[in-house]
């Protein structure tokens, strides 16, 4: 692939609106709280897209293309089955208590429902994720380009880094939200017409259809069996481990995405948040596993230098800027170049904004400095904000020459959330959860994760104590395990609860569910509710599903 | 800063311009493309950015 000058151009205004806005936002951030909150001033519209766009990281992106052609249409289920149902309930039920309680993060929220102790394993176990987050990340992009554009490796490392350091560090969280939303529309135009020429170089839908087997343009009509699908999972697995605990785990609990939300004008604004960012993520699939399957269909048609062979299998991970290089002349490259620059900038804005609140909130002000004037946290919100960032760095270079650890904390990140959901769930409509209840259950449903995973194996990944029973796909061993966390976690958090003291009710006001004031919408016309917007949604998905059963 | 639909919306139509221009270049180096694809893109770009102006200018 040769960019051309144009290319660069597009990439360098791009870089500059970024640091623009920045600077633009710099000016009205003279506090801790708006630097690490956007003290409660965002509009709806702004917070929604920030909302899905903080998920929608480059590895995101080239891994939902990959996943495309190595699995088909099934893998929209990350999204219809494994994001829309858990921002239904995150807006609907939960956002009343997390924006309620004044808590300014999720950690924040665990200790005024439970106690310090609880708070501080979720704050650090969240800020060692954020910044092992975003150095795999930052190493996936940088390998990317020097393989595409012969960059090098710490080049594209360095100047990415810096670019998100400067407009984190100038304008906060708002900085971050704001670009986030242009780092939406871009992936969306960038990203968007590869889908459809793609597909179109294909013979339209039916052609794809037609050139790939019928197991890759179904979602659920061979789920029933693992021996079936090619993820090699059942549908129990799926709607109780992806669709229920996984997603839950992470859209409701994962303070990355809520602190969107709870950057929004106000209550309401907050409840709609992930409502109305569920109408463009319930259409993300066709803009970016549909190139993928068509990929697939492409390559069925005899097309060369799309799917190329690795091993036995494809290179799968290679298929998207594969299709860039073969349907992107000079001009669209650079958008589409610079979409994918912004989909790993976003990711790693997400992570940096986030690690710093809870830093300065969950660490720093609760156990290092209590009661300093509020410039003072200001101050260390910004350095945390640098120290985030060089280290985000630091793990970047550590996964380049640990390339093994790295899979692994990939892996182990992807179900470490999910006992989490279970003490949120509990500690939110259960007023008797007690403090002591809560950790032990945390603690022990992250054991039982970390447990399974050892004693069982997919793929050659995990087992390394013994294997007691082997998944037929990573992804399946990925949905068991949080289902056995999550089972865990509940159970001892209900037992524990039941023998100790539990707090009194007028501590636990606007905490817990049947002691918070739910908000009152009369007045407010009924698309605007977050009830009805929650039923148009989940019907527009039913009706995806239906269309790719 | 007022109304981010500003700067998104000039970022668009920019990107709109610089694509036509692309356009008329037309300089193939994708096998695949289709003759006219950066004169689509670059006009859908450039009437996305355009709605943006429009609403933050009606708002505004």
């Amino acid at each position: 692939m040769k960019p051309g000058a144009i290319d660069y151009l597009i990439l360098a205004i791009y870089f500059a609106y970024v640091l623009g806005i920045g600077w633009l936002v710099k000016r009205k951030v003279t506090t801790a709280t708006e630097f690490l909150t956007s003290g409660h001033s965002i509009p709806v519209w702004v917070t929604s897209l920030a909302f899905i766009a903080t998920n929608l990281g480059a590895q995101e992106v080239i891994g939902m293309c990959a996943s495309g052609a190595k699995y088909g249409i099934m893998t929209a289920q990350f999204y219809w089955l494994g994001a829309i149902p858990a921002m239904m309930f995150v807006g609907v039920f939960m956002m009343p208590f997390y924006y309620g309680s004044k808590a300014r993060s999720v950690p924040e929220y665990l200790k005024l429902r439970f106690d310090e102790k609880t708070r501080g394993f979720n704050a650090i176990t969240f800020a060692v994720m954020t910044i092992f987050s975003s150095g795999i990340s930052m190493y996936a992009l940088g390998l990317m380009f020097e393989l595409v554009l012969g960059w090098s490796f710490t080049a594209s490392v360095l100047l990415s880094a810096f670019i998100v350091l400067v407009y984190t560090y100038l304008g906060g969280l708002t900085s971050a939200i704001y670009n986030e939303v242009l780092q939406f529309f871009l992936i969306v135009l960038g990203f968007a017409p590869l889908a459809i020429l793609a597909v179109w170089k294909a013979g339209g839908w039916n052609g794809v259809v037609h050139r790939i087997p019928p197991v890759m343009t179904h979602t659920w009509k061979y789920a029933a069996h693992s021996s079936e699908n090619p993820m090699g999972i059942e549908v129990f697995g799926m709607v109780v481990g992806l669709g229920f605990v996984l997603s839950f785990g992470y859209w409701c609990t994962n303070f990355l995405v809520v602190q969107r939300a709870m950057a929004a004008n106000s209550m309401h604004a907050a409840r709609q948040t992930p409502l109305i960012a569920a109408f463009p993520k319930m259409f993300m699939p066709f803009v970016v596993i549909l190139p993928g399957v068509a990929a697939l269909a492409l390559n069925n048609m005899g097309i060369q230098g799309i799917l190329v062979p690795k091993g036995n299998a494809f290179n799968y991970d290679e298929v998207l800027t594969r299709l860039m290089a073969q349907f992107y002349p000079s001009g669209l490259l650079g958008v589409g170049l610079t979409a994918l620059f912004a989909s790993f900038m976003s990711g790693m804005a997400g992570n940096v904004t986030a690690f710093n609140t809870v830093i300065t909130y969950d660490i720093y002000q609760g156990y290092i400095r209590k009661n300093a004037p509020d410039r003072h946290y200001l101050t260390v919100g910004r350095i945390t904000t640098v120290v985030g960032v060089i280290l985000s760095i630091g793990t970047a270079y550590i996964a380049t020459a640990f390339n093994n650890i790295m899979d692994f904390l990939q892996l182990v990140f992807g179900f470490v959330n999910a006992p989490l959901f279970g003490t949120f769930l509990l500690g939110m409509f259960w007023k008797r959860t007690t403090a002591n209840g809560a950790f032990t259950g945390l603690v022990s449903g992250t054991g039982a994760a970390l447990a399974t995973f050892a004693l069982t194996r997919a793929e050659n990944k995990g087992g390394f104590l013994g294997v007691i029973h082997e998944f037929p796909s990573s992804m399946a061993q990925n949905f068991w395990i949080s289902i056995i966390a999550f089972a865990v976690c509940v159970s001892v958090t209900a037992i524990v609860s039941m023998i100790t003291t539990p707090k009194p009710d007028r501590e636990l006001e606007s905490l817990v569910y049947g002691l918070t004031k739910i908000p009152h919408e009369a007045g407010v016309p009924w698309y605007k509710r977050p009830g009805p917007l929650a039923v148009v949604v989940g019907l527009l998905t039913v009706i995806l599903n239906i269309i790719f059963w | 800063m007022e109304d981010l639909r500003v700067p998104i919306g000039s970022f668009f139509v920019i990107l709109g311009i610089l694509m036509l221009i692309a356009a008329g270049l037309a300089r193939g180096n994708a096998p695949l493309a289709p003759p006219n694809v950066n004169l689509w893109c670059g006009a859908a770009n450039l009437v996305f950015g355009g709605i943006m102006l429009w609403l933050a200018r009606r708002a505004a």
